[in-house]
């Protein structure tokens, strides 16, 4: 039984949902034209998987297996309504810029991938640990991927302009096509750092 | 059996749970985002208007307009809070605010899907200033008049200014007291002869030659334009076809080919004028 620092770590670095296990791949693409957009879809995604896993956790021994799945996306799309109404009256700024991307956290198989393999198995204590390493891993990977499309599409940092007039940015990192091609990349570097630490 | 029962009271009791847990979320933040909503709406018409005192709300074809008042009851201009369709599956959701000479006096958008860093341009303030504010009711208000093309953004831009050519007509003639123009023209009463006149088409001058005979319109001839070709094409034969059909200007443009067929139906509008 892994300990719970591996369990911990594990949605981090070696099960990172966006650069190991490419889950979740819809918002990964779509919000992260800024840095800022990418850590809020982070955090937002983070806290329905936290409830979701800590929900799913608590209900696992009651909840009859050949309705399980119908009973998750219940449980997730609660939460992730939750988050829309929150984010809209306290923080409309980022809701505005997250837009359809919150509802459709309720379909991010990340989150039900780990309420389907891992919270369903799991004590309450090792769902959250499992929860907060990924939610935090899937934020990380989306900040990082956000300021790379950020600083070579816009030329800034969390809005604050690092470049000035000594670099044209190039517009495609801030459209879709400039989405893959930056995940691809940043996928290669991660595939070569992981291959170098021995994660493989 | 007893396992179906079970199922189904399951799924019912997380369903129920979930739904009284969303209604109290739901109470608990509806009441600050329709604060937040009228406190920006509020701070909208302040930058527009703020000498604003007091507020008269108007629906004209599903959209809201603000007449807006000073402390002594006089009309300060009007705020329309409107859509355009641009290029993204969403509409343009945007306010503009006339003042009581039909002057835009600013515009602010509220929400839109057009393409980042292609039809984005509509929040920039730079280009709001530069082309929008301080036109006019008697201004042409159209693209490649008074308001600069902008290559690749072609959809949007004329999205935008048409709507809010609309808007501006709407708030003149509903609230301001102004003539709209209209293609309105009473062919019988024309009398029989050849008449030229010129419409703006896409981007030149369009001359035609009108023939009435009998109280119609029995010709149209082109005498004159430098429209794309391609484009010009698609607009000629089927606009005229289209008049002399319903011996009136109050016609469709040709989908694809709009300014071309604008500028022929204004052209015999002129002509017969």
């Amino acid at each position: 039984m892994a300990t719970m620092a591996q369990e911990f770590s594990k949605g981090i670095l070696k099960e990172n949902p966006v650069f190991r296990l490419l889950l979740g791949m819809c918002p990964v693409l779509a919000v992260t034209i800024t840095a800022i957009n990418g850590f809020g879809m982070g955090i937002a995604a983070t806290f329905v998987l936290l409830c979701s896993n800590i929900v799913v956790s608590l209900i696992r021994n009651v909840v009859p297996a050949r309705v399980r799945i119908p009973a998750y996306i219940l449980v997730i799309a609660t939460f992730v309504t939750v988050t829309d109404l929150v984010l809209n009256a306290f923080l409309p700024a980022l809701h505005a810029a997250l837009g359809i991307f919150i509802p459709l956290i309720v379909v991010n198989c990340m989150i039900m991938g780990r309420a389907e393999g891992f919270a369903r198995k799991n004590p309450l204590g090792r769902s959250i640990i499992d929860a907060l390493g990924m939610g935090i891993g899937f934020t990380l990977a989306l900040t990082i991927l956000g300021i790379v499309r950020e600083v070579l599409g816009a030329g800034t940092i969390f809005g604050l302009d690092i470049t000035g007039t000594a670099f044209e940015p190039m517009a495609v990192f801030a459209s879709p096509p400039g989405a893959f091609i930056a995940l691809g990349v940043l996928l290669l570097i991660f595939n070569v750092l992981y291959k170098k630490m021995g994660l493989e | 059996m007893r396992d179906s029962v079970r199922m189904a009271v399951t799924l019912l009791l997380i369903g129920g749970i979930c739904g009284g847990f969303l209604a109290a979320v739901n109470s608990w933040t509806a009441p600050i985002i329709a604060a937040r909503e009228l406190a920006e709406f509020q701070e909208t018409v302040g930058a527009f208007f703020p000498e604003v005192e007091d507020i008269e709300e108007e629906e004209i074809d599903g959209e809201e307009y603000f007449i807006c008042y000073d402390d002594a009851g006089n009309l300060l201009g009007v705020v329309g809070s409107v859509r355009a369709s641009g290029y993204g599956d969403d509409p343009i959701r945007y306010n503009l605010g006339v003042d009581a000479d039909g002057t835009i006096v600013g515009i602010r958008v509220i929400s839109h899907t057009e393409t980042p860093g292609i039809g984005t341009f509509i929040e920039d303030e730079s280009w709001q200033e530069d082309q929008i504010v301080g036109l006019s009711f008697d201004d042409p208000i159209a693209v490649e008049q008074d308001v600069d093309a902008r290559s690749g953004a072609t959809v949007t831009l004329r999205g935008i200014t048409g709507s809010i050519r609309r808007v501006v007509d709407t708030i003149g003639d509903n609230f301001l007291g102004f003539e709209v123009e209209t293609m309105e023209i009473d062919v019988a009463a024309v009398d029989d002869g050849t008449y030229t006149g010129t419409g703006t088409g896409f981007k030149s001058e369009v001359t035609v030659e009108v023939t009435v005979s009998g109280g119609e319109i029995t010709e149209i001839v082109i005498l004159d334009h430098d429209d794309t070709q391609a484009y010009w094409d698609q607009a000629e034969d089927e606009t005229i076809a289209r008049i002399l059909d319903a011996q009136s200007l109050e016609v469709d443009a040709v989908s694809g080919a709009t300014g071309s067929s604008i500028g022929i139906i204004e052209a015999v509008f002129d002509a017969l004028n």
